[in-house]
């Protein structure tokens, strides 16, 4: 089997769970080795990655900090950046949901919600594209929402931490551009992980109606359309926003 | 590989996308129908050294896009051994430079006649195969300046426009057999379509371009195969710009 990301080191965040869990092993079969972002230690997470990472011949070094503490993120980064080895790909995954109405949406969590869902993520790029600015190559990928594109009742705060993202990469695709970075972004529609369990089922049901092809999506959909733009197969694609949405 | 076992059906594939298409494909494992206009021997020993080099059978298919009886025959050829069709890329086309005052409605006609009528009528040929496997991808080559609109190129930028909508509304229609449907819009990619196009153009094209440089057909070819593949499974009814970042 060709591997498509072999050779090549990566940076995932929220890899404990739904589609970074699930980017992960795509990433680690794909001949990847990764960095792998979570916010705290556990024994099921060890155990993954280090199973993962003898079946598919990989290395995997588990990196640990809560992306709002900006001083444990830039210690992160210096254990990354200390190994002196290529960051060829960053995907900024790891993120919040949060349904309220707009009226009832409070400041603080307005501020929570940018925080994690934008500003650490864009801290983090900082970090990493002043590697891949100095090895002139690299890829970053940003997981934004359907959400951040079409505005759903209930999601204003969310949506709008996503909409962000998706403008950031955009910008950032036309800056780093000349240093052969490309930056892209997915907007996955409605997934199976856990954000799922925050939507009533008769919005999920109604979202479904309106999908083409009537099902929900996995983590792994997304992590396959993550794989394709970590590769060199998008290598003429940068500032774009894909939606993995069976069809909205 | 990627596209293992498939079989598909690309158009245009005497030069520039279409042929690079037909080497990612059958480099991935696919099958292929290669449809283009006319016999010629550079395809022919092109054909022979990849079904060699990849294990893999490929069938040239002659057709016209003028001619609507040469596209039926076509597609019942293509019908004929009753191997499953997974994959039809619509490439063919032809480009247009001129002003909207000076396109003639003969023009007009001819470029949406090769650039959208005909592959339209070639795609209800082939997806009522798809229908009846339920199963099948559908890719149409549209083109950047059809989304943002290119001064001089009238007639060539509205029938690329058409194949989006058309995109959108089969990836509906069909999504219930099974069937994805996307589009792909290059953006300046290295093929004979872009020598004509004056110098200052092209070095306006690449100043707005993030990577400021032309697209290989191969890295179009490459998105196409993505796209094609069964890790796209979620993907439809999309648009997705490969141009480097333009605009």
């Amino acid at each position: 089997m060709v591997r498509l990301l072999q050779n090549k080191n990566a940076v995932l965040t929220g890899c404990s769970q739904g589609i970074g869990k699930a980017t992960l092993k795509l990433f680690a079969e794909n001949g990847a080795n990764i960095w792998a972002c979570a916010r705290k230690p556990s024994d099921d997470f060890e155990k993954m990655i280090h199973e993962l990472s003898e079946t598919c011949a990989v290395e995997i070094w588990p990196v640990y900090f809560d992306l709002t503490n900006y001083s444990d993120l830039k210690e992160a980064v210096k254990t990354i950046s200390s190994s002196k080895r290529r960051v060829d790909i960053l995907l900024n995954n790891a993120g919040i949901t949060y349904n309220a109405l707009f009226m009832m949406s409070s400041l603080s969590m307005m501020r929570e919600v940018f925080e994690i869902n934008f500003f650490s993520h864009l801290v983090l790029s900082q970090y990493i594209a002043k590697i891949m600015m100095r090895q002139r190559s690299g890829s970053i990928i940003n997981i934004s929402s359907s959400a951040g594109i079409d505005g759903n009742p209930g999601r204003s705060v969310y949506g709008a931490s996503k909409a962000a993202i998706i403008c950031a990469t955009k910008s950032m695709a036309a800056e780093l551009g000349e240093f052969g970075i490309r930056v892209n972004s997915i907007a996955p529609g409605i997934t199976h992980t856990r954000m799922l369990s925050s939507m009533t089922e008769k919005v999920i049901n109604e979202t479904l109606e309106n999908t083409a092809l009537k099902r929900l999506g996995t983590p792994e959909d997304i992590g396959h359309t993550a794989l394709f733009l970590a590769s060199d197969m998008s290598s003429y694609l940068t500032g774009q926003v894909i939606r993995v949405d069976g069809g909205m | 590989m990627l596209l293992q076992g498939k079989n598909a059906v690309i158009t245009g594939c005497l030069k520039g996308i279409g042929r690079s298409t037909l080497g990612v494909f059958t480099r991935e494992g696919a099958n292929v129908w290669a449809c283009c206009q006319c016999s010629d021997p550079s395809l022919e020993s092109y054909i022979s050294d990849l079904s060699y080099q990849h294990n893999v059978w490929i069938k040239p298919i002659y057709f016209d896009l003028c001619d609507h009886t040469q596209i039926k025959n076509a597609a019942n050829e293509i019908h004929k051994n009753k191997n499953q069709i997974d994959i039809l890329v619509n490439i063919a086309g032809m480009t247009d430079d001129s002003l909207f005052h000076m396109t003639s409605m003969d023009k007009m006609k001819l470029v949406f006649e090769i650039n959208f009528f005909s592959p339209m009528l070639f795609t209800q040929y082939i997806s009522k195969y798809m229908i009846r496997q339920k199963f099948g991808v559908i890719i149409n080559i549209s083109s950047i300046s059809a989304i943002d609109g290119n001064p001089g190129q009238f007639s060539y930028t509205s029938s690329k426009a058409a194949m989006l909508g058309a995109t959108k509304t089969l990836a509906k229609e069909l999504s219930g057999f099974g069937i994805r449907v996307n589009a792909l819009a290059p953006g300046v990619i290295q093929t004979e379509m872009i020598e004509g196009m004056p110098d200052d153009i092209f070095e306006s094209f690449m100043r707005k371009s993030d990577l400021k440089h032309a697209g290989k057909p191969e890295e179009v070819a490459e998105v196409i195969a993505f796209l094609s593949s069964d890790l796209a499974s979620y993907i439809t009814g999309q648009i997705i710009r490969v141009d480097g970042g333009i605009g």
